[in-house]
């Protein structure tokens, strides 16, 4: 756009750009969109007691949040520094600076995702979150009952009618029938699974009943997920449940309150008693059920879990598409490599300008989210 | 559009940035007794970067008028609609009845008797 010096008479509008008002307008919505999710979550944060705020229970690491504030900063200087490049003529400098832009958008990017995964493997999702004890239980009933079904329907493929609905109840007798008249090997497997399907009954149906608590469930997991058989060295068999070795504890003055556990030996919970196995004369450690049961999540109830990570995946998922449509923006310049011109000038302006409000709501995200 | 502005020594205003970045960092580790200290602090130094950002980086400082034109409407809409929330979901001046502050309850009962929490969620609410 040219700047004619010819004087009017009557000076309209205001001294910029159309496409730079155009953006400040654009941007003063965008304030109010991201001001309505932040407002959305102080609000509810405020009205819900016992808001999650433990990090091991959030899995929210001020280091990342202020790594990421730190590489957003370092964006925005650059993006100011090519465009003064822009305006200086300078283009190589401008080209190189909105690389660097770009690169710290793509870090950016990866230091999200990471912390991202880390919730979903946790599963620290939106409706996903058991928030009290009963709930926590129900949780581990469901996932088991449903890991289950799909093992059984693995395991008995050839019973499967096609174009039917899957009949569990029926696919069950076939496998108890399947028992009697199995080889060795796939007898193995089958009573293996039928007698986790079995201790899975006495769960759910406790639960049920409501006659155990979270610690309870949180045990019976455990030891199913490190039902092991245990041969020794000299021949002996052991099936039980590996137990988890005690750490050790100290008072507030330093004093040893619980011992450790050896670590020569491994504990292995029978029927009977708990044995002390040597780990030199272990033979073959065959755990039963680890990798079927891996998918099911340790029962930890948070309060409000649902309500934080719904506002924390909404706030941080429309801020992570902003980044990307800003990456789009610099890309479309980048793109242009050395053909980049006097004529991009304003267009790097005004990308540069939607990037630092990007970075404006990151600054108020950060201390919002990760250190109130 | 050629802008005749005096030079922003934009290096400099990174690293005022850093340093308040640091500095909010810095109050979480130090652990503040008070949650309501330590959100005044750290948003009093979030508000001191996004203004750095605003006047200098997005050159607000040079621009005319039109910029508190543009901007006033959207800060009383942006403060205005969760001031106008939190009466109702932000302070409860009513009883809650919900299972997350029955559960709450249960486990803060000295904080129960004080509030209006409902420990029995069998009989609902009437106002």
């Amino acid at each position: 756009m040219s700047s004619h010096s010819t004087s009017t008479p009557l000076k309209m509008g205001i001294p910029i750009p159309n496409s730079k008002l155009g953006v400040w307008l654009f941007l003063g919505t965008e304030i109010m969109f991201f001001t309505a999710f932040i407002g959305a979550y102080t609000v509810l944060r405020f009205g819900s007691k016992g808001w999650p705020t433990d990090p091991n229970v959030t899995h929210l690491r001020v280091w990342a949040g202020g790594l990421n504030t730190f590489v957003l900063l370092a964006s925005s200087y650059f993006v100011v520094v090519a465009h003064d490049a822009m305006t200086k003529k300078d283009f190589g400098k401008a080209r190189k600076f909105l690389t660097w832009t770009f690169l710290a958008a793509v870090l950016f990017l990866g230091i999200k995702f990471y912390e991202y995964y880390g919730k979903i493997t946790h599963d620290v999702l939106p409706s996903h979150i058991a928030e009290t004890d009963e709930q926590a239980m129900n949780k581990v009933v469901r996932e088991m009952s449903q890991t289950l079904d799909a093992e059984l329907v693995s395991l008995m493929a050839d019973e499967i009618p096609v174009d039917e609905k899957i009949n569990y109840e029926n696919l069950r007798g076939a496998l108890t029938q399947e028992l009697a008249t199995a080889n060795e090997e796939r007898k193995t497997a089958l009573s293996r699974f039928d007698t986790l399907y079995k201790l899975y009954f006495s769960l759910r149906d406790d639960v049920k009943a409501g006659s155990v608590n979270l610690h309870d469930v949180e045990h019976r997991l455990h030891d199913l997920k490190f039902a092991a058989i245990v041969t020794t060295t000299n021949g002996k068999v052991f099936s039980g449940a590996v137990q988890e070795p005690v750490k050790q504890k100290l008072n507030a003055a330093g004093k040893v309150i619980v011992k450790p556990d050896d670590p020569n030996f491994i504990k292995l919970k029978t029927k009977a008693k708990t044995l002390a196995i040597k780990k030199s004369e272990i033979k073959e450690e065959t755990y039963l059920y680890k990798s079927l049961l891996a998918g099911i999540h340790d029962p930890h109830p948070i309060l409000y879990g649902n309500l934080f990570a719904s506002t924390y995946f909404l706030i941080t998922g429309f801020h992570a598409i902003h980044v990307i449509v800003g990456m789009i923006l610099f890309g479309i310049v980048l793109l242009q490599g050395s053909k980049l011109n006097a004529g991009w000038t304003n267009f790097i302006e005004n990308s540069g300008l939607y990037w630092h409000f990007v970075d404006l709501v990151w600054i108020f995200l950060f201390p919002l989210l990760y250190i109130i | 559009m050629s802008h005749d502005h005096p030079h922003v020594n934009y290096l400099l205003i990174f690293i005022a940035l850093c340093v308040c970045t640091t500095l909010s960092v810095l109050f979480d580790i130090v652990n503040i007794e008070s949650k309501f200290v330590l959100a005044v602090l750290v948003l009093a130094v979030a508000t001191a970067k996004a203004l750095f950002v605003l006047t200098f980086f997005m050159h607000l400082k040079f621009e005319g008028r039109w910029k508190y034109l543009l901007l006033t409407p959207t800060t009383v809409l942006a403060c205005g609609l969760p001031l106008a929330m939190l009466p109702d979901i932000g302070m409860h001046y009513y009883v809650v009845a919900n299972p997350q502050q029955t559960a709450y309850a249960l486990e803060h009962p000295d904080e129960a008797a004080t509030e209006g929490i409902k420990t029995d969620n069998h009989a609902p609410a009437h106002h």
